[in-house]
């Protein structure tokens, strides 16, 4: 089965996103994930509001990191979030952005030892177990227990890119959130899930693997290009040498890139972004363009594919324009 | 300004596409947060029931984008030639 997904960054006044997602659960997604960084609304605010505007589609922070937040707490979160929307919630966690981290003094240390043991904590919390948990990292005391019961499980799913992590999440996720939009980097990931299922005795069906892309769709490719520019600018510059060389991308000129994002220059910072750069690092185009995209990343293995960020030129219009021209191609409208 | 009172005038054949662009202004509009949230509140129930056009609906939206953005919602309210409503808003600007 094909699902489909859709990611705000709470930035936006909290009636606005969730006036989106209303569209978004209207239009027949399957999936809303609210970003969590510190700069911006909190997503447990936001995913609270959202659910009480919706009535089936499922949502939960994509994603949340065990570095600024303590696993029995992201429990909590999304235990409570249940009772609001219950059995619709869903909880995306990875290691976090290193950028975002250093800005408040967290240095991202044993990121896969932290999530696997976050990941372990936040199911132990939710099925209310007994006994203490002694990880390396993270330690709970016996009586650190709910006093409420949560009634549904609460899927997790783990935001991904390098080939450890994606093992990871293979291994002990319910779900997978790839991040990366190139068929070429999704079919490897694709392979690492894989590979860290089956290495964990587990059948890889039983994993919900999500492309989580850059997106932007709009009436011609000329405008749905516009709007990727500055986050591809934002990911080139944040790219391993390694990611940059596969796609004959040149090091320095991501380097250059980097230097003029920190120095604020965003005329030459984002004037660097070439087609190539957009077409390795977002999933772009017409409706038309973007369902062909689509369609060769199901091919890969996927079995959700998530519209990030920037969605288009204008987001209500892009949604519309995804849900109506789009979506229509892979599944039946609600 | 009694805008209940009002949306009654708006023709029933003209209000989808007017909440429709009302909307638009409404999203795009800089001061987003001048509208009181429970407001927001209304206009997201009406929403998530696909009402907005509805009396009720469009009530709430009117208010949320007269606050938010008077100059672009008189023009657009003025496009659709309902100069009373028009008048209205223009005269809350005063």
């Amino acid at each position: 089965m094909k699902s489909f997904g859709i990611e705000f960054v709470p930035m936006e006044l909290f009636w606005r996103t969730t006036y989106y997602t209303i569209q978004a659960e209207h239009l027949g997604y399957d999936s809303i994930w609210i970003t969590d960084h510190f700069n911006n609304r909190n997503v447990y605010v936001s995913l609270s509001v959202i659910a009480n505007y919706t009535e089936r589609i499922k949502l939960g922070p994509g994603v949340t990191n065990p570095y600024l937040v303590h696993p029995v707490m992201t429990a909590q979160s999304v235990a409570s979030l249940n009772e609001v929307a219950s059995g619709r919630v869903i909880c995306g966690i990875g290691a976090g952005d290193r950028t975002t981290l250093e800005m408040v003094g967290v240095e991202m240390k044993a990121p896969l030892r932290t999530v696997r043991e976050a990941v372990e904590i936040i199911r132990r919390q939710i099925v209310r177990e007994k006994g203490s948990y002694e990880g390396r990292l993270f330690k709970t005391s016996a009586g650190a227990r709910f006093n409420f019961k949560v009634n549904d499980g609460i899927p997790i799913y783990i935001g991904a890119q390098g080939p450890k992590m994606l093992q990871l999440a293979g291994a002990i996720g319910d779900g997978a959130l790839i991040n990366a939009s190139h068929p070429d980097d999704i079919e490897r990931a694709v392979t690492y899930i894989r590979k860290g299922a089956e290495k964990a005795g587990r059948d890889p069906k039983e994993i919900d693997i999500a492309a989580y892309t850059s997106f932007s769709v709009a009436e011609n490719e000329k405008s749905a290009r516009k709007p990727v520019t500055p986050v591809v600018a934002y990911i080139v510059a944040g790219s391993p040498p390694f990611i940059l060389e596969k796609h004959d991308i040149k090091v320095e000129k991501a380097e250059k890139i980097r230097s003029d994002l920190a120095n604020r220059k965003w005329g030459e910072a984002f004037g660097a972004v070439n087609d190539h750069m957009i077409d390795t690092f977002a999933v772009c185009g017409s409706p038309d363009q973007c369902t062909e995209k689509i369609d060769n990343l199901f091919k890969t293995g996927i079995t959700h594919f998530v519209t990030g960020s920037p969605l288009g030129p204008n987001i209500r219009a892009s949604i519309n324009l995804f849900g109506l021209e789009v979506l229509p191609n892979f599944k039946e409208q609600p | 300004m009694e805008y209940r009172e009002l949306v009654k005038t708006i023709p029933r054949t003209m209000r989808e596409v007017l909440s429709n662009k009302l909307m638009d202004v409404l999203l795009e509009a800089k001061a987003g947060d001048a509208v009181p949230s429970s407001v927001a509140k209304t206009l997201l129930y009406y929403w998530q029931r696909d009402q907005l056009a509805s009396e009720a609906g469009l009530t709430a939206l009117l208010r949320a984008v007269v606050e938010a953005d008077p100059v672009r919602s008189a023009a657009v309210i003025g496009d659709f030639g309902l100069e009373e409503i028009k008048l209205a808003i223009s005269l809350k600007e005063e």
